[in-house]
């Protein structure tokens, strides 16, 4: 048997696995109570105007759950529908399930695999991204966390860039991304000179996992496996840090000195150089060990704000 | 015939020369004076080759030559394998050229298609690779050839390196002809690593300062493979490899074909199929086997061009591949074409378009993609002699009649794909686009990439039709229908004359193969993604960028 066979057969991918499967991954076996699932029907109002079909669970999977032992409330975006985007019920659903969280005194773990809004339901998507941000910052002020896991083959773009930006911790594995506006839509705007988004190493030396977790984008880098996710998961959930101005403001001055400090840089690893990474060229061929060793010294880490 | 004079080429090639030379140091041709040269090299009406395929390209020397002024150079009648670069219509736009003879176009297909309805290009034919590369030896032999080479030494002796393609063909039909040859080459050196191409055939030699340009074509992303695909390849390893005991063949580029390679290590290996197929190749190297070779399945493979990113592993697995004393891998199209017709039992390949004859094409009445090497792997080779069991068992199938000693054996020609392909565009059709494009352009033979008596399985993710068995053709259009899943054509179909059909073994559903679809997974696909083809390859295939997702 070749080695990449039997890889295969061990490591369940994050990146390849459904939303369901995912949760069914990382959370205790048998512990998932789902939250309006496929039986309740609830799709959305809007996409069969536009004659494209819909999904009963409107691309989110939402409930409760217990991970590690630890009771949480838990979200999964399925990327493979509407690229995992916001629409009005897709966003209703995260609302509730953070706010009923916050009445339960619960943490939150966020699979994000996402494009954005959808631009079919392009209004409601971005009251639910402003209605999200709420219900996180509400959640953290009152000392519990939301972790964002973010490794889907949609990335993480969008409003769905900036609830990654509110959570309290990210874990990231190397295919996950995570940007606010997406490699084509810089593209059109800047020019091919500005952002090849064809250039898909490109792509990942900007806004791909290793840069984020270099850059204090993300807190934790894993491979991308769903034990690793879980692991990473149960690690995070045991920290708790609350949500306060202080924090913020750390957070601001961290984010100005990193403009100064890289703001001239065209490309991710010219970031990582000036970070003073040996050698920032075998960095994207690194496996998460070699990566993990190579960096800890030099990452950035946030001020658990991002 | 007395008085006459014999040897008129000889001259006009050293008039050539002489002219040339003029713009050079010794063999030796600055880019900068490319204009002044070429207008000293090149006649207007010239026959002339300017080397590119689907994957190599004389980038500069193209360039070039779409810039010159056309009242000096025109005319020129362009006889090459690939109309692929903007600046290979440019020059017909200018009137630099006039006339074509090709036979790829992928890139530019829909520009060509535009031209070619507006009479801009005045079109000879579109050709299989090797029928073109055959002409250049009869009717249509280049009074000048642009190629590219890795290096040149300062005697012109040049090295193709792994993509040495056309190259050879293209200068032995020149040169040996009295006619002009030009090399673009990426850097001169003291010496070449091996000698592809001797010096006394090239005359001038162009120092580009960067390597020719390569399309990675033949790459195809795991990632990206669906669980259909992989429903037919089950289909086609169970249903064709392994009863035919196919071991010498040919694969298409598609999805459907990257699928087989990938399923080999682990679906072919439950079905103990190594060592029983799939140990010799016409192919280029193609990422999506690494898994494969690795596993020990392939014996030998040999290529009609090379693969960006590949060479390293392929250097490193000189077992497997042709390699040249230095290591690298040596490609020659016209000797892979020619082993892919007559030294392989199947071909497999997925189409856009097949009919109720089984006819199937790639042209849509807009695009004309050309055809490359399909319809020349994708057909039955009647100057074969030489019998192999698959070949023996498809002519008895097809034949019962006929005493086995005097029967022809058959070719495996396999089309496979979804009923419903790209943007949900049925793949079975009453009547193929390249009729309407025939029409269109007053073309005597329509764009058919293979012929329906050349075609003997046809694969879908609704089972296999095995069109060797059909004994008349009714049998032979409910067969494909059988198979042609919700189609309009599929949902025409006889169901009484179908189950039949199916009693007989002509059509084979899932079930009938022991394949259950539910586990049609891609946990099964030996690597998912460019990363884990890295990993298989121990780090030795290095994917381009476009590729990477890290």
């Amino acid at each position: 048997m070749s080695q990449a066979a039997t890889t295969t057969q061990r490591r369940v991918s994050w990146f390849e696995a459904t939303a369901r499967q995912r949760l069914a991954a990382l959370l205790d076996p048998g512990s998932f109570t789902e939250f309006l699932g496929p039986a309740a029907r609830e799709i959305s109002p809007h996409l069969a105007l536009f004659g494209l079909p819909a999904q009963f669970d409107d691309g989110i999977v939402i409930g409760q759950a217990k991970l590690g032992g630890h009771e949480v409330f838990a979200a999964a975006q399925e990327g493979r529908f509407m690229g995992g985007a916001f629409g009005e019920v897709h966003g209703a659903k995260l609302v509730g399930l953070l706010r009923a969280a916050k009445a339960a005194s619960r943490d939150a773990v966020l699979l994000l695999d996402t494009g954005g809004v959808r631009l079919q339901e392009a209004n409601a998507g971005e009251l639910a991204i402003s209605e999200i941000i709420r219900a996180i910052v509400d959640l953290r002020a009152e000392g519990n966390s939301v972790i964002g896991l973010i490794g889907g083959r949609a990335g993480c773009f969008g409003g769905g860039g900036i609830i990654a930006g509110c959570c309290t911790r990210l874990i990231v594995s190397e295919p996950g991304r995570i940007s606010v506006s997406g490699p084509e839509v810089i593209e059109t705007n800047r020019g091919v000179e500005e952002f090849d988004s064809q250039d898909r190493a490109f792509v990942w030396r900007t806004m791909g996992g290793k840069h984020r977790y270099l850059t204090g984008g993300a807190d934790c880098f894993v491979d991308d496996d769903t034990t690793a996710f879980r692991a990473a998961a149960i690690e995070t959930l045991a920290g708790r840090t609350p949500l306060t101005v202080s924090v913020l403001e750390a957070e601001q001055a961290r984010l100005k000195a990193r403009l100064k400090r890289f703001g001239a840089a065209k490309d991710g690893s010219e970031v990582w150089q000036a970070l003073g990474v040996t050698n920032p060229a075998s960095v994207p061929g690194m496996d998460t060990e070699e990566f993990l060793n190579a960096t800890k010294a030099v990452r950035e880490s946030a001020d658990d704000a991002r | 015939m007395p008085g006459k004079n014999w040897t008129t080429q000889k001259a006009a090639l050293a008039e050539r020369i002489d002219g040339g030379s003029r713009f050079a140091a010794g063999k030796r041709v600055q880019p900068g004076d490319l204009c002044a040269f070429f207008e000293a090299v090149l006649r207007p009406g010239d026959r002339v080759c300017l080397e590119g395929d689907n994957q190599k390209q004389a980038d500069l020397l193209a360039q070039a030559l779409a810039e010159l002024n056309p009242t000096r150079v025109n005319d020129l009648h362009m006889v090459q394998s690939g109309i692929v670069l903007p600046e290979h219509l440019d020059m017909f736009e200018k009137g630099i050229a006039k006339r074509l003879d090709y036979s790829y176009s992928g890139p530019q297909s829909a520009r060509i298609a535009r031209m070619l309805f507006s009479g801009k290009i005045e079109l000879g034919a579109v050709h299989t690779y090797l029928e073109l590369f055959a002409r250049y030896f009869i009717d249509l032999t280049p009074n000048v050839a642009l190629i590219a080479a890795v290096s040149a030494d300062r005697d012109g002796n040049l090295y193709t390196g792994p993509n040495t393609e056309d190259t050879p063909t293209v200068v032995e039909a020149t040169s040996y002809k009295s006619g002009l040859v030009v090399a673009q080459v990426g850097e001169i050196v003291e010496r070449v690593p091996r000698v592809d191409i001797p010096g006394d055939l090239v005359h001038f030699v162009v120092p580009a300062g960067k390597p020719f340009f390569v399309e990675p074509l033949f790459t195809r992303d795991p990632a990206a493979i669906t669980e259909t695909q992989i429903l037919t390849a089950m289909l086609a390893i169970k249903g064709i490899y392994a009863p035919y005991r196919v071991r010498r063949l040919n694969h298409g580029i598609g999805f459907n074909t990257a699928a087989i390679e990938l399923l080999l290590p682990t679906y072919g290996e439950k079905l103990g199929l190594r060592g029983q197929v799939c140990t010799h190749f016409a192919l280029n190297p193609h990422p999506s086997l690494i898994p494969a070779i690795e596993a020990g399945w392939v014996e030998q493979i040999h290529s009609f061009g090379s693969e960006v990113g590949m060479e390293d592993y392929i250097a490193a697995r000189s077992d497997v591949f042709f390699t040249g004393p230095d290591g690298s891998l040596r490609s020659n199209r016209a000797f892979c074409q020619t082993a892919g017709l007559y030294a392989c039992d199947m071909f497999i390949g997925s189409t856009l378009q097949i009919d109720l004859a089984g006819n199937s094409s790639t042209v849509t009445t807009s695009r004309v993609a050309g055809f490359g090497g399909a319809p020349n792997m994708g057909s039955d080779p009647h100057g074969r002699r030489h019998p192999s069991a698959p070949w023996l068992q498809a002519g008895k199938e097809a034949d019962d009649t006929t005493p086995p000693l005097l029967r022809r054996g058959r070719k495996l020609v396999v089309q496979i794909g979804e009923s419903f392909g790209a943007k949900n565009e049925p793949l079975f059709v009453e009547r193929l686009d390249a009729l309407s494009l025939a029409e269109k352009l007053n073309l005597e033979l329509a764009p058919v990439m293979v012929y329906a008596d050349d075609v003997t399985h046809i694969v879908t993710e609704e089972g296999i039709a095995n069109l060797l068995l059909c004994r008349d053709k009714n049998e032979h259009e409910q067969a494909i229908r059988g198979v042609a899943g919700y189609t309009e054509i599929g949902r025409q179909r006889d169901h009484k004359m179908v189950e039949r059909l199916r009693a007989r073994g002509v059509i084979q559903r899932p079930e009938d193969l022991g394949i259950d679809p539910l586990d049609a997974d891609r946990n099964l696909l030996a690597a998912r993604s460019m990363k884990d083809l890295m990993r298989a390859s121990g780090g030795l295939y290095q994917p381009p960028s476009r590729f990477r997702n890290w």
